[in-house]
């Protein structure tokens, strides 16, 4: 594989682009998104107009239709200038699920929902998670029915993004790409998947508090007889468990791209910090004891951080034909697992080195932390990313549960 | 004799704008070292009455142009006026103040003239220079002396050949020069032809000057007060920044106290500065506070507490009690004041 | 309106200073952007064409691979970039820049109005806008905040030490801007993309008519005798005397020994 880890002059003039906006627009109210546990209307209209919510939307439709390498750039910008991680998980959720959106939908759905959507009037979310059911996607029990050209929905989802934004933020409102079995006795291959909007009528809101990322909402809610247009199915009866795992390897590869970045940016603050501050007359940057374990989650990032654009390669290559569905869940399982993993121990080292300030709630490793430590269960927790690699390189017949 | 130093007089509402004089100070120096001597250029209407207190500051010529369509400058036709008398004087060198009417006067001159000028020195010499690629020696040159690269280089640039030499100086680095009544000097009187298009393409409609808000950012003399200052110490930070004509900072802690208002604040959370000289009073130094003005070229501090960070970072320090301190201080820095 | 923008690209301000081991300033390795003062201009000259129609050209005096500074106006809506590229305009001043940049006016044509930052920041001079004005013998007004445009003339409010002056200015003229003009805007993705693919022309010293001897170090009447780095270290004198008037004594007297006098 003859390689060039040099990014095209287009992604790095974008990069440009989008860290001018982040420092600008974004990182001097990190601390305010995550204290008023909102994203203010200003910096969701700006990425807008930027064009961040167009990235996975067909030009037809108005939309940027970038590759996932440029999609990855753009977030890996968004999420070293905001440690909270909630600007990036704004822009990343809609930018996999709108592509799953533009892949599947039908005809009326697409002309009705995408310039909408790639304007940013309209947020695209996945909601899979149930109160019983997260890991286990085979076990959801929110049921749709059809009749005649509509299916009534009954059931909860539980943990999910971006409810409260969807609802009130932008100004057509949202949805939620929705897993739901429309053939329970077929198990996972009577799933389907359906797009809801959020201001349906029979959907009841419980706001849930997390420890981080509070920049983003999250909401269960339950669903009683919600009516949903046949043309908001997405894909066909059926094929829902199938679309939502090639949805999640496009979330999982860009979640990869946000912890390394989220990561690197928490150590060069560090690295600010210990050249500066001295111990015993000496700067604490000088001392083996922090060098060294310095110098190894710098590399382990990097390491990640290549992983991460692997993956997002790999998604590029399977838009081309080149590489095959389970290739690309591998690499994008690899992707999420190690750059979790890396970020969380990066962070924890660097947090210890700012001594007590790194306790306060000042300091922006502690929302870094809180917001990379999500991605162990969303998204796919992972141990589930552990159990997709180990199937792809030892073979199916050894999986646990068969 | 080695030459004439001219320097550009700037002139408003009768009076001679400091940084003029400032320039006029330091041209007499190097007239003095080097065996120059200072002509004046003063431009305007109704200012001859000027000439002499530029002589009494250490002009030995004025070369004076008292004409109504030069009562407000505009870049023409002053330069019209400045390159004739160079060009018949020939001086070696001419300067002025970086003000913002020298910094749009001076290239104007330079490229008229041909010649080179540097902006915004903050230091100026005499001294030789060898020409690298010929061998060339040139004598008693003018040595220009700036910082550039955001302050992370001091560069000293030369004009060997072209003449004038040309530079530009920033204001409040170097002192007034003293009054000397006994200061003889000559007056030139000189009259200059205006076209239509220099006088006529520039029209001053409007001029308005007045008091300066709170402006850290371009201060050259900040002094800050921290959480040991309280309402009482802030009335005496105030009164030393009133002596060394400087700007009032503020620690986060002083401004959440209600002592002073956000305007103030330096650091992470307010503005970050960078004057010639910082005087901290009464802050401890929290990493905060020191990312806003860390690049300051000197840095003061005052705090009872010896083992305070900020005195890691200070250039001087005074370990005591603010209350005490600075009051001694601003007694003894009123009594040097001219 | 047909409005020109000199556009210069700057080492990337945040990234540090590196001298060759020669002494003289390693600008090799340094990233290169817009000089953020001349962003300023471009925000005001595209503001302006949106307002009352007509045509921004940006140009700029750089070594070849600056070339993608100017994309970064183009993407903020200029109409055309020139680069203007030679390796005998290397180690140009002030004067040899403005020279050779009022050529190159000259050949693009008839204009309105120049504009141009009002310094930038790793020269910070702000000499080159007003050379270029009395090259091209055009008025000049420097430090400009706000613009409007009239029939053959332009009102502007110049800010000064403590205030602001009103002008009226006949065009055409050129402009250096103030950073508080405008808000420099951000461009799109979309804008980003169209702007890689215009061409940007590129003109040399033989194309736009300039002496040789007139550019570059020859061409340059300033040289530089000597570049040092200032390191800056902090000197630690801390005074602890508990007698008031004696470490007062003693912190002054220090002062004055080191040459700073806090009054003037």
């Amino acid at each position: 594989m003859p390689l060039d880890f040099n990014f095209t002059e287009e992604q790095e003039h974008l990069r440009r682009t989008i860290r001018e906006f982040a420092e600008k627009f974004i990182t001097p109210r990190v601390f305010e998104i995550e204290q008023k546990e909102r994203i203010p209307n200003e910096i969701i209209r700006e990425m807008a107009r930027l064009g961040l919510f167009g990235v996975s939307i067909p030009e037809e439709y108005g939309g940027l239709y970038l590759d996932p390498i440029t999609a990855g750039v753009i977030v890996e910008e968004l999420a070293r200038a905001d440690l909270s991680c909630s600007t990036p998980v704004l822009y990343l959720v809609h930018t996999a699920w709108s592509y799953i959106a533009q892949k599947y939908g039908r005809k009326e759905f697409k002309e009705e929902i995408l310039p909408l959507a790639a304007e940013g009037k309209l947020w695209i979310g996945i909601a899979t998670t149930e109160p019983g059911a997260g890991s286990d996607l085979r076990s959801i029990t929110t049921i749709a029915k059809k009749e005649g050209d509509e299916y009534v929905v009954n059931g909860e989802k539980a943990f999910i993004s971006g409810v409260r934004e969807a609802l009130e933020q932008f100004e057509m409102g949202g949805g939620h790409l929705t897993l739901v079995k429309t053939a329970p006795e077929k198990g996972h291959r009577g799933m389907t998947m359906m797009f809801i909007p959020i201001r349906s009528p029979g959907i009841a809101i419980k706001y849930e508090k997390g420890w981080g990322r509070k920049g983003v909402s999250w909401a269960s809610y339950k669903l009683d007889n919600v009516r949903v247009p046949e043309k908001y199915v997405i894909g066909n009866e059926g094929r829902g468990f199938y679309i939502a795992m090639e949805g999640f390897d496009y979330a999982r590869a860009l979640i990869a791209t946000v912890c390394c970045a989220v990561a690197k940016r928490a150590l060069e603050l560090t690295m600010d910090y210990i050249k500066q501050r001295k111990v015993f007359g000496i700067p604490l940057a000088k001392f083996e004891g922090i060098q060294f374990p310095l110098a190894e989650h710098w590399a382990r990032i990097e390491a990640a951080q290549l992983l991460a654009y692997k993956a997002l390669w790999a998604l590029k290559m399977e838009r081309e034909g080149k590489m095959s569905r389970f290739e690309v869940s591998k690499i994008a399982a690899e992707a999420k697992m190690i750059a979790v993993l890396t970020a969380i121990r990066a962070i924890d080292d660097a947090m210890r080195w700012f001594g007590a300030f790194g306790y306060t709630e000042e300091c922006p490793l502690t929302l870094a932390i809180k917001a990379v430590k999500s991605y162990e269960w969303a998204e796919g927790a992972t141990d589930i990313m552990k159990i997709i690699v180990a199937r792809e390189i030892l073979g199916r017949e050894f999986l646990p549960y068969r | 004799m080695n030459g004439e130093i001219f320097v550009f007089i700037e002139t408003r509402e009768g009076s001679i704008v400091d940084s003029s004089l400032e320039v006029l100070g330091k041209a007499r120096l190097l007239a003095d070292k080097a065996d120059f001597n200072v002509g004046a250029l003063l431009l305007g209407y109704n200012i001859r009455h000027l000439a002499k207190e530029l002589i009494c500051r250490g002009a030995d010529v004025v070369h004076l142009v008292d004409d109504k369509r030069l009562e407000k400058y505009t870049a023409l036709p002053y330069t019209k006026a400045i390159v004739k008398i160079v060009q018949n004087e020939k001086p070696d060198i001419l300067i002025l103040a970086a003000t913002t009417t020298g910094r749009d006067l001076g290239p104007r001159i330079a490229a008229r003239l041909r010649t080179g000028i540097t902006a915004d020195c903050t230091d100026l010499d005499i001294g030789d220079y060898v020409d690298p690629l010929t061998g060339e020696k040139f004598r008693n040159v003018l040595y220009q002396i700036r910082p550039a690269f955001g302050g992370e280089i001091m560069a000293t640039i030369v004009t060997p050949r072209h003449r004038p030499q040309m530079a530009t100086v920033r204001p409040g680095l170097f002192s007034i020069p003293p009054k000397d009544e006994s200061r003889s000097g000559d007056v030139r009187e000189w009259t200059i032809e205006f076209t239509d298009f220099e006088t006529q393409s520039i029209e001053v409609l409007e001029s308005k000057r007045e008091q300066r808000k709170v402006d850290l950012k371009s201060a050259k003399i900040i002094v800050s007060g921290g959480r040991g200052a309280g309402p009482k110490g802030f009335e005496l930070i105030k009164e030393l920044a009133k002596i060394l004509g400087g700007e009032v900072g503020a620690s986060r802690a002083a401004v959440e106290a209600g002592w002073i208002s956000y305007d103030h604040q330096v650091g992470l959370t307010g503005q970050t500065v960078k004057p010639e000289i910082y005087i901290a009073c009464g802050i401890s130094g929290a990493i905060q506070h020191i990312v806003g003005m860390k690049d300051s070229r000197i840095i003061i501090a005052i705090n009872k507490d010896p083992n305070a960070p900020i005195f890691k970072i200070a250039d001087y320090g005074i370990v005591g009690d603010l209350f005490v301190i600075l009051p001694k201080l601003i007694e003894r820095l009123k009594s040097q004041k001219p | 309106m047909n409005i020109i923008v000199l556009v210069k690209p700057v080492p990337d301000p945040k990234a540090p200073v590196r001298l060759k081991p020669d002494g003289t300033i390693d600008r090799e390795k340094v990233p290169l952007t817009v000089n953020l003062y001349d962003k300023h201009a471009v925000e005001a000259a595209v503001r302006i064409k949106e307002k009352y129609g007509g045509k921004v050209i940006a140009i700029s005096m750089a070594p070849p691979h600056a070339i993608e500074v100017l994309r970064e106006a183009l993407a903020m809506g200029v109409d055309d970039a020139i680069l203007l590229s030679d390796k005998r305009l290397a180690g140009s001043d002030t004067l040899a820049t403005s020279y050779a940049l009022s050529q190159a006016i000259r050949k693009i044509g008839d204009f309105d109005l120049i504009l141009c930052g009002m310094e930038s920041t790793d020269g910070n001079t702000g000499h080159v806008g007003p050379e270029v004005a009395e090259f091209l013998g055009i008025p000049h007004v420097t430090y400009v905040e706000r613009i409007e445009i009239r029939d053959r003339h332009v009102i502007v409010k110049r800010l000064v030490e403590g205030g602001y002056e009103i002008l009226k200015v006949k065009l055409p003229a050129l402009l250096t801007i103030t950073n508080t003009a405008n808000e420099p805007r951000i461009p799109t993705i979309r804008d980003v993309l169209k702007a890689r693919r215009k061409t940007i022309i590129v003109w040399n010293v033989d194309d736009i008519g300039v002496d040789p001897n007139k550019v570059g170090l020859r061409g340059s009447p300033t040289r530089i005798l000597k570049i040092e780095k200032v390191i800056l270290k902090r000197k630690g004198k801390i005074f602890t005397e508990p007698d008031v008037d004696k470490v007062i004594e003693s912190f002054l007297a220090e002062l004055k020994k080191d040459g700073v006098s806090l009054v003037r």
